[in-house]
C-alpha cells in the first residue's frame, strides 16, 4: 500500500513538473525580455592599465579571449552596461567619446548589433545569440593594442 | 369395416358411446370377428401405452410448485455487481501515466523545435564597411568575432 502510494507521488510529481516546465520554458523563452551585458574592453600584452580606472575583465571572460586567436595577453574593461530588451527593443549604448553601439532584439534568440564610430556606421551584425554566448566585434588600436565590444546574453 | 365403425369401436373402448350404442356395438364385436380383433388391438394399444407413461405427481400443490419455479428464476437472474472501490493512488495512476507521456512528449516537442528553431534560424550576416573585416566562429567558446581593421578610433577613449 505504502509503495503505491510512493509510487502515486512519484508519478504526480513527475507529472506536475512535465507540465510546469513546458510552461515555464514558453513563458520565459526566447520570445521574452533578452538580457544583454555590453562592454568595451581594451586587449594589451602590457600587465597594468595606464588607466587605474580600468579592470581586469572577468576572469570567464579573459579565458575566452585568451583561447581565441587574439594575441593579447591581457584584456581590460573600459566600460559595462547591462540592459534587458524586449522583443523588437532596440538601444543604443555609448561606449567610448568616438563609439557607440546599438542593439536591437530581433525575436527568436536574433540580435543585431550596429557599431558606429564617430557617428558613422561601421558594421552590421544579425546573429542568434543563445544565453551564454558572446559576439565580439573589435579592431587594432593605437601601440599593438585592440578594443573589443564584447555583447553577451545573460541567463 | 369402415372408418366410422372403427371410431365406433374407439369409443366404445373408452367407454364414451351411449348404453344402447354400447350394447349394440357389443353384440356386433360378439357376431364379427374383425371387429373383435380390432378392439383387442386396440385395448393392447392402450394397455401397453398406459403402462409406459409416467404418471408425474407433484408433491405440493399446482399454485406452491410454481412459485418454486419463478423464485428459482428470479435468483438465477444476473444481479448488478457492486462497484469496485478504486484508490486514490490508482486513479492518479489512471491520470498520471498517459498525461506524464504525453506532457513529455510535449517537452521533447518543445526542445526540438526550439533547438532546431535556433540552428535553422539565420546565421551570422555581417555587413561591413571595412572591406578587410572578417567574421569568426569559435563553437567551443560559444563565440562570434568580427574583426575590422577599420577605424583604429572606435576603440579611443
Amino acid at each position: 500500500m505504502r509503495s503505491k502510494f510512493n509510487k502515486a507521488v512519484y508519478l504526480f510529481l513527475t507529472g506536475v513538473l512535465a507540465f510546469v516546465l513546458p510552461l515555464t520554458t514558453l513563458a520565459g523563452g526566447s520570445d521574452g525580455d533578452m538580457k544583454l551585458e555590453a562592454k568595451l574592453v581594451w586587449g594589451t600584452n602590457e600587465k597594468t592599465s595606464p588607466d587605474p580606472k580600468q579592470k581586469p575583465v572577468s576572469p570567464e571572460l579573459a579565458e575566452k579571449l585568451k583561447n581565441s586567436p587574439f594575441k593579447w595577453k591581457y584584456y581590460f574593461e573600459v566600460k559595462s552596461e547591462c540592459f534587458a530588451l524586449p522583443k523588437q527593443g532596440e538601444k543604443t549604448v555609448s561606449m567610448s567619446k568616438t563609439c557607440e553601439v546599438r542593439i536591437k532584439n530581433l525575436g527568436d534568440s536574433q540580435v543585431e548589433l550596429r557599431l558606429f564610430g564617430k557617428g558613422k556606421e561601421v558594421s552590421k551584425t544579425t546573429q542568434p545569440l543563445p544565453k551564454g554566448e558572446l559576439l565580439v566585434t573589435g579592431g587594432n588600436a593605437e601601440n599593438a593594442t585592440a578594443w573589443f565590444v564584447v555583447l553577451r546574453r545573460g541567463e | 369395416m369402415n372408418e366410422e365403425q372403427q371410431l365406433k369401436l374407439q369409443a366404445f373402448l373408452d367407454g364414451e358411446l351411449p348404453e344402447d350404442d354400447a350394447r349394440a356395438t357389443a353384440s356386433w364385436v360378439a357376431r364379427d370377428s374383425d371387429a373383435t380383433a380390432l378392439l383387442n388391438e386396440l385395448r393392447n394399444t392402450r394397455k401397453a401405452l398406459a403402462d409406459f407413461e409416467p404418471a408425474l405427481k407433484l408433491p405440493e400443490s399446482r399454485e406452491f410448485y410454481w412459485s418454486k419455479i419463478e423464485r428459482e428464476i428470479q435468483r438465477l437472474e444476473p444481479v448488478e455487481r457492486p462497484r469496485e472501490t478504486v484508490s486514490l493512488a490508482a486513479m492518479l495512476r489512471r491520470f498520471l501515466v498517459p498525461a506524464g507521456a504525453l506532457a513529455a512528449l510535449l517537452i521533447a516537442g518543445i526542445v526540438a523545435f526550439h533547438n532546431i528553431g535556433v540552428a535553422a534560424a539565420a546565421p551570422s550576416e555581417a555587413a561591413l564597411a571595412d572591406a578587410g573585416a572578417f567574421t569568426y566562429r569559435d563553437q567551443d567558446q560559444g563565440m562570434t568575432v568580427v574583426w575590422l581593421s577599420y577605424p583604429a578610433e572606435i576603440g579611443e577613449k
